[in-house]
């Protein structure tokens, strides 16, 4: 804003083009600096220091916190939950979501941005809501369990609520629209006579899948794998809400922990959390650009 | 051949038929919960007794619903205005300019999107709390409006920096030069040319900015104060008691919300292409 009312427009001397590129820029890096850098340095600190019941907490330099965490079992057990469902939804995402993102890319109809929009809305929607839905279908006397009583395939009323399953079936719902959106993308980017090429050449389609397409949208799918990931890693509302007070994933033990009143804890689990989630993508990212160049 | 001819046409029914049956998947919650939103009885147990409006009707008398909706429009609205008014020039400067320490830059401000929300949201927390100690407790910070505005504006930046570059890297420059020589001011080129021709993302990046803003749930957890509460998180904290019609049919205003919001900025930009 500022930047218009600056030099003249033909003057275009050196130290007026500085000035005018950081009066642009540096209201919004201001803001995200102070408010994120500053802040997250903050609470590295925080994860450092000592909570004792009762003070809360004292200041001091202690990674006692972190080892407080991977020495202890039930921590250990909540890591490995949510490593494992975020891995699960993952795969699950890819294989479900491949076959819609073609279809969305190669569709030739006009309801095509309908389709996408479809798609779009649940992401948009927010997880709460969605979580509201899949506890509708899942309750003893919801759909499901209603349906299959109905068929006959149970006697008793199915419980789903409160189950791994019904947070990796939520959780997948959630992370599917990214995975398919990511990998639409990708498979418009692909020339449609690749495809062609295949065909004619006597490929069939499950042939010219692995030969042509997967190799050619390798980029994509790594990209939509660690989004996804990243997503399931964090997951806070459907984890709570499909998983009940039982169950517990990293995000909501972060919430936890700062509500019980000891930051110096939940400040090291957040950091646990942030950090594996960015070594563990960078792993994979890293593995798939070594194959993609091969 | 015939094999082949046979195989593909094989291919392409198992193909679409996996798509429909994801799309269904994606759907799923959003059919399920409107379902509900019109059973009669208030029990959720399948199959309804009948159908009835009237919990729409009553979600006019909760007060925590409607102070949460309007919350949340509220930060939604100012966040995404005060994102596009930092975001949109810092775009421009990330695509005009070269300069040392630029891509470095264009990361940062993409950061708040790569952050996980609950730490985003804890960082915020203590960050708060310092402030709060740094000036003596004389400001409430802590659960304040400000304090949660400032953290809503971090989740718009990274949306309209990413959508408004993306429409700058597709806009032909030679316009600009064109209005330069003919006596434009930078000003009026920006209001007359730039904008006009970018506002496809400058559109795209404040919608997504705003739905951003107004479904966000694990930063602001950390961030409402006492009996404040946004609409999302007023939907967590009931459902975490209960299911049940009249939370279903909150749920369905938001979704008619959030779809409308989308319709609307379909009708500039195709949310096929910005997606």
């Amino acid at each position: 804003m500022a930047a218009g009312t600056t030099a003249p427009a033909r003057v275009e001397e050196r130290g007026g083009s500085i000035l005018s590129a950081a009066s642009l820029i540096g209201p919004a890096t201001f803001i995200v600096a102070a408010g994120l850098l500053i802040p997250i340095a903050i609470l590295f600190r925080y994860s450092l220091n000592k909570f004792v019941p009762r003070l809360l907490m004292v200041e001091a330099f202690t990674f006692e916190n972190y080892v407080k965490f991977f020495t202890d079992a039930y921590y250990i057990g909540v890591f490995l939950t949510t490593v494992q469902v975020a891995l699960a939804c993952t795969v699950i995402c890819l294989v479900l979501g491949f076959p819609l993102a073609y279809v969305l890319a190669r569709t030739r109809t006009r309801f095509k941005n309908v389709l996408v929009m479809l798609v779009v809305l649940p992401l948009f929607v927010g997880n709460a809501v969605r979580a509201a839905g899949w506890m509708t279908l899942f309750g003893s006397k919801g759909i499901i369990s209603v349906g299959l009583m109905g068929i006959g395939i149970t006697s008793e009323p199915t419980e789903i609520m409160f189950t791994t399953s019904a947070v990796i079936i939520g959780i997948i719902a959630v992370n599917l629209p990214f995975m398919v959106l990511t990998l639409q993308s990708v498979i418009e980017s692909i020339d449609r006579s690749v495809e062609e090429a295949a065909f004619s050449m006597g490929a069939g389609p499950w042939h010219m899948f692995w030969r042509v397409l997967w190799p050619l949208a390798l980029p994509g799918i790594a990209a939509g794998v660690i989004l996804t990931f990243i997503l399931g890693m964090n997951a806070y509302a459907t984890p709570v809400l499909l998983g009940g007070p039982e169950f517990k994933m990293m995000a909501p033990l972060v919430f936890g922990q700062m509500q019980l009143g000891n930051w110096p804890f939940g400040a090291a689990v957040s950091f646990i959390l942030m950090i594996t989630t960015l070594v563990l993508t960078m792993i994979a990212g890293f593995r798939l650009q070594k194959r993609y160049r091969r | 051949m015939m094999g082949g001819i046979d195989r593909r046409t094989i291919g392409r029914w198992a193909l679409t038929g996996t798509a429909a049956l994801t799309l269904f998947y994606i759907l799923m919650p959003l059919i399920s919960v409107t379902w509900l939103s019109f059973y009669a009885q208030e029990i959720p147990s399948f199959p309804p007794q009948g159908y009835s409006l009237r919990w729409y009707a009553s979600i006019v008398g909760n007060e925590r619903f409607v102070s949460g909706l309007l919350l949340s429009v509220q930060l939604g609205v100012s966040a995404t205005a005060i994102g596009l008014a930092v975001g949109v020039p810092a775009a421009l400067c990330l695509s005009r300019f070269r300069f040392p320490g630029r891509e470095a830059l264009n990361n940062l401000l993409l950061l708040p999107l790569m952050v996980p929300g609950v730490v985003l949201g804890t960082a915020l927390y203590v960050f708060h709390v310092e402030a709060e100690i740094a000036t003596g407790g004389e400001f409430q910070i802590l659960g304040s409006t400000v304090g949660l505005l400032s953290g809503h504006v971090l989740v718009v930046i990274p949306w309209v920096v990413r959508l408004v570059l993306a429409s700058l890297a597709g806009f032909d420059r030679t316009l600009e030069e064109a209005a330069h020589n003919l006596g434009a001011d930078r000003w009026t080129t920006f209001r007359r040319i730039t904008l006009p021709g970018i506002l496809p993302g400058v559109v795209a990046g404040a919608m997504f900015g705003f739905v951003a803003s107004f479904g966000n749930l694990e930063m602001s957890l950390f961030l409402v104060g006492p009996g404040r509460t946004t609409l999302p998180i007023a939907i967590l904290q009931y459902l975490e008691w209960k299911i049940d019609p009249s939370i279903a049919a909150v749920s369905v205003v938001q979704i008619v919300l959030i779809g409308a919001a989308m319709l609307m900025t379909d009708r500039f930009v195709k949310i096929s292409r910005v997606v």
